[in-house]
């Protein structure tokens, strides 16, 4: 409905509808802005902290503005380890997921075959199963097979656990993508006597690229803010997160908001180039 | 970050770095003809069963070592030692239990000094936040006999003596470490769980007592207060997650005796802390966190650790830190080096390192804890009159005679303790 | 090649799935199968673990003694999933019907605070809720609310940190399911039907909001007044503003499915929550997720941590069987890829 129709309706009303449209149409904006305050509060409240210059270990009370953390990110020992460490295995298990999900997506959508039911289910679980169950259920297998052939805990068992985690995600993902995916540009690259294999890097991936991405930047996601599944699967290594639930007890160094800020923003920064590029291309 | 920023940069002294390094050369000679940790692989069990090797896997060739007489004078090798696998010695240490330049964070100046005189490298970090949660991430190695990645590791008392009564730590080789022999205090020498003391170097002690904030609270001196619903601090008041020293305190505060723990007292200082919680009193049981929330404000009465009432006072000065007049929990935090370990003659110079005086010193004028080292009171008093002089580092013989140790229990006291307490925990 | 290929069809997907299935199959099924057989286990880490099935009374032994846990994570992840419903539903609304060329930018608004470190947001409101923190602080100051008032250490902390750090789970398959409505059949129902009668939306929406959150308060045993008041004010918020003839009618029923896939996206990781309730509540607030950490990670307790994950494992599989059966799990795929 038009702004000019809606006047004009609300002329011809009474002034108790004229009043109903008024709340009709303000109250949602105001709802929504007093939702979105809620909603980013805290993230406000994390990048203020990353200014604060707190006399001791604390950093739970505003004490003055600095930007001497901003400068020495890395400062307290053991952060730039854990948050290497997160990185690396938000890369490799983004990698390693994305590749396996994907193929797994192409399966269950092209081809139908005995047991996708199963496929399916499989798929589905460990969406559906509470963080917990799944590191403490990996915990569980990594100790029964310990001993022996010994299996220690650290950067092998959580990349492990966090490419399970993000398969399950990505296949979602990307499977959206090839639904609404027009199935008869492959079949004319195939009557052009394409090969399957040409079929599929010439068509069919680019098509399916940003479904594939968006994929990968949630499987990114995950993994570097994981604390549940990772704390069960760690043993004596830390990542970001470990850092600061360890670091929680006694005193959050002012360069854990500091990489946390950054973190936020190369995510937002991420999130809104891609979807900037997306809009371009479809233009 | 630090107490003490204009005092813990104290440069060390050339003549001491002389010395260190004069004493260290010698160490990494006596090194050489020293172990290596190989680690045993037990015999494969039954598929269904996760079995348990408490056999000790130490390190073969001790022998080797005390073989070795080599004066102390020797030329230093300027390599580490090449009985030790190659790679920095791993010390896995809890948060803020080492001194810190206070112009960059990252670097510990005891440590680097430790590396300029006997070339060994150290990668220290702080991943021990609870004695329990630690364990879990190494008792796997430790039972398939495998490298935990740690030489070094710190674990408070009750612990060190589960981790000695497993088998899981090796005995120092007396030979690398002089200072330790010389050094310790007396009073930390023959311990029930490891009498002749070679599986342990106390590495600092702690006193725990009653944390509060007297402009909420006045002074308190009983630990009656823990249990007594008043408004000034109901609903504002912590106890410790350390089982010993929450049941500890409270078993004092029954009149039970902490040194002789048994089941029927845990009973009863369980229902007094079940009783205290009903009441509206308690409004958390943590670790370190409690001090969080002493800054805070969230909390105005806690059981404290005196080394991070220190600490908190930086941040809220006006914080106070009593041992009632029921007493006070004693405990020690204890380096050992676990099986499977691949630097082990590195770690033992390591902790022989501390043991001397001044760098004793160095570390308790950041740490602030109690220090289990003989003359590091004398050294610190030279490069920090305030910290030497202040109560809780080194604590009046009036305060330590109202000290005591929780005793040591059994395994099965232990589960049966640990399973009470869960329930004050609220997970049982 | 091609002809092989068309020859042997299965091939091509057999090699598709392969790696991943395998992945999800040793390291996801396994490890619950793992965790079923550990749950039959007897013994203590120190001296090694036994299986036998005798052991199966772990079972009723656990489970018996932590229903308690068990009761008190079912009412918060409940109550946590009401509450993101009240504050995802409009949010939702308003961003599919009037956010017009804002949308995507709304959109992003709501899922960006997610992009930061879930411990870091939640101990982010332990600043701002803190007993003398900035909000509490000096309403204590002026008066208005008594001296030894506070939230934290609440059960309504942990409900609050649970909603809020879920909110985007419900938030967004909401916004799925009412994106698709035909708004063209909204404005039918609008011809159709008389206008809304605001006052009777908030009477009976305050009333049913209250009653509701402050039955769920008096089941905690605490706070039942200010569960009441909140519930009353939201039934009434959503009253007021939502309770229209052709809303009710049409619009609603049309977005069910997004609220039932919501429900079930909050609700499940809501159960096993255990960082909210540490951070946030007191040792009365804790989860049957802070038993299972804690019996795995400090006791190593193993047989009866795993008794215990298995028992909710079981009901978690239970209530998703159901929910596939009667709704499918389009709904549930399609808003975790929008997620």
């Amino acid at each position: 409905m038009t702004s000019a129709a809606t006047a004009r309706v609300a002329a011809a009303r009474p002034a108790r509808q004229v009043i109903a449209r008024f709340f009709d149409r303000w109250s949602l904006i105001v709802y929504t802005l007093l939702a979105v305050i809620y909603l980013l509060l805290p993230v406000a409240v994390i990048i203020l902290f990353s200014f604060n210059d707190p006399a001791g270990k604390s950093n739970f009370v505003w004490q003055g503005f600095t930007i001497q953390y901003w400068l020495d990110p890395f400062g307290p020992l053991g952060l730039s380890d854990a948050v290497t460490l997160s990185l690396v295995i938000a890369f490799l298990s983004t990698a390693i997921a994305t590749a396996l999900g994907t193929l797994i997506a192409l399966a269950l959508e092209r081809y139908s075959f005995r047991g996708k039911g199963f496929m399916n289910s499989l798929i589905f679980l460990p969406m559906a199963t509470p963080e917990i169950i799944m590191g403490a259920s990996l915990l569980t297998m990594f100790v029964a097979i310990g001993t022996p052939p010994f299996f220690p805990l650290n950067f092998l068992t959580i990349l492990i656990a966090h490419v399970m985690f993000n398969i399950s995600y990505v296949v979602v993902t990307v499977r959206a993508r090839l639904a609404g995916f027009p199935r008869h540009l492959e079949e004319a690259a195939g009557d052009l006597y394409a090969n399957e294999w040409q079929t599929f890097w010439r068509v069919t991936f680019p098509l399916i690229l940003p479904g594939i991405v968006a994929a990968a930047l949630l499987a990114f996601s995950l993994s570097i803010d994981d604390f549940v599944v990772t704390n069960f699967t760690a043993g004596g290594t830390q990542t970001f997160p470990m850092f600061i639930y360890a670091k929680s007890r006694i005193g959050i160094p002012v360069q854990v908001n500091v990489i946390g800020t950054c973190i936020f923003l190369i995510a937002v920064g991420g999130v809104a180039i891609t979807t900037l590029a997306g809009r371009r291309k479809q233009r | 970050m630090s107490t003490n920023d204009n005092l813990t940069g104290t440069p060390i002294s050339r003549r001491r770095l002389l010395q260190g390094s004069a004493l260290m050369g010698a160490a990494a000679f006596l090194a050489a003809c020293g172990t290596k940790g190989t680690a045993n692989t037990p015999s494969p069990s039954a598929a269904a069963t996760v079995a348990a090797s408490t056999g000790g896997s130490t390190a073969p060739s001790e022998a080797a070592v005390a073989s070795a007489s080599v004066a102390p004078t020797a030329t230093p090798v300027p390599t580490p030692a090449p009985s030790d696998a190659p790679g920095a010695i791993n010390w896995a240490n809890w948060t803020y239990y080492i001194d810190v330049d206070p112009k960059d964070q990252k670097k510990h100046p005891t440590l680097d000094a430790f590396t300029k005189s006997t070339g060994l490298q150290v990668k220290y970090q702080e991943v021990i936040d609870d004695n329990e949660t630690f364990f879990g991430t190494i008792q796997p190695q430790l039972q398939g006999g495998q490298d935990t990645g740690w030489d070094i590791i710190t674990m408070t008392d009750w612990m060190a003596a589960r981790l000695i009564r497993l088998g899981w730590v090796q005995s120092f080789n007396a030979a690398n470490m002089p200072n330790f022999t010389a050094n310790l205090l007396d009073t930390y020498k023959g311990v029930g769980w490891d009498p002749d003391g070679s599986h342990h170097a106390p590495w600092q002690s702690g006193m725990t007592g009653i944390g509060f904030d007297p402009a909420k609270t006045g002074n308190v001196t009983s630990l009656a207060a823990y249990f007594t619903p008043d408004p000034r601090w109901k609903g504002k008041t912590e106890l410790l997650s350390e089982m010993r020293d929450t049941i500890g305190l409270t078993m004092l505060y029954l009149g039970l005796d902490p040194t002789q723990p048994t089941r029927d007292g845990c009973d009863k200082a369980v229902a007094a802390l079940q009783k205290a919680k009903a009441d509206g009193i308690i409004r958390g049981i943590k670790g370190n966190s409690y001090a969080e929330d002493l800054k805070a404000g969230d909390a105005v009465l806690v059981m404290a650790w005196s080394g991070d009432m220190v600490q908190v006072l930086v941040d809220k000065p006006g914080i106070k830190f009593n041992i009632a007049t029921e007493g006070g929990i004693l405990w020690t935090d204890n380096s050992m080096i676990p099986n499977g370990a691949k630097h082990k003659n590195g770690a033992e110079k390591l902790i022989d390192w501390y043991y001397i005086p001044e760098n004793a010193a160095l570390v308790e004028d950041y740490v602030n804890y109690i220090c289990p080292v003989k003359g590091a009171d004398v050294a610190l008093k030279k490069i920090d009159p305030s910290v030497a002089s202040n109560p809780l580092i080194f604590p009046p013989a009036s305060t330590t005679a109202r000290l005591h140790i929780f005793g040591a229990l059994s395994e099965a006291d232990e589960t049966y303790f640990n399973q009470q307490f869960a329930k004050v925990l609220g997970v049982g | 090649m091609g002809t092989f290929l068309k020859r042997h069809h299965w091939v091509t997907p057999l090699a598709l799935l392969t790696p991943g299935i395998l992945w999800l199959l040793v390291f996801y099924l396994w490890p619950a199968l793992q965790m079923f057989i550990a749950s039959f286990w007897h013994g203590t880490l120190e001296t090694g673990f036994v299986f036998s099935l005798d052991n199966w009374t772990n079972y009723p032994d656990a489970v018996g003694q932590f229903a308690p846990f068990y009761l008190r994570s079912v009412v918060y992840a409940a109550a946590a999933t009401m509450t993101t419903f009240l504050i995802a539903y409009p949010l939702a609304y308003t961003i599919a019907f009037k956010g017009g060329r804002f949308k995507n930018l709304m959109l992003f608004l709501v899922v960006a605070p997610f992009f930061t470190s879930f411990l870091l947001r939640t101990i982010s409101w332990k600043i701002i809720l803190g007993d003398v923190g900035p909000i509490i602080g000096p309403l204590k100051g002026i008066g208005v609310l008594p001296q030894d008032f506070h939230i934290l250490a609440t059960p309504m902390a942990v409900i609050a940190g649970i909603t809020y750090n879920f909110l985007p789970f419900m938030t967004l398959p909401v916004y799925v399911a009412l994106e698709k409505v035909d708004v063209r059949l909204v404005e039918a129902a609008k011809d159709l039907y008389a206008g809304p009668w605001r006052p009777g939306g908030l009477i009976a929406g305050g009333i049913l909001g209250g009653a509701l959150m402050g039955v769920l308060g008096l089941v905690f045993g605490v706070d039942w007044a200010v569960f009441a008041v909140i519930g009353a004010a939201f039934g009434g918020f959503v009253g007021w503003f939502l309770v229209s003839e052709s809303f009710i009618r049409v619009t609603f029923p049309l977005s069910l499915s997004g609220v039932f896939a919501g429900g079930l996206l909050t609700f499940i990781p809501a159960i096993g929550d255990y960082i909210n309730a540490e951070l946030l509540g007191n040792p009365s607030t804790n989860m049957i997720g802070n038993v299972i950490q804690n019996k795995f990670l400090t006791q190593n307790d193993y047989p009866t941590a795993s008794a215990l994950s298995f028992a909710m494992m079981a009901g978690v599989l239970v209530v998703v069987a159901i929910y596939a059966k009667v709704l499918g799990t389009e709904e549930l795929s399609a808003a975790a890829a929008r997620a």
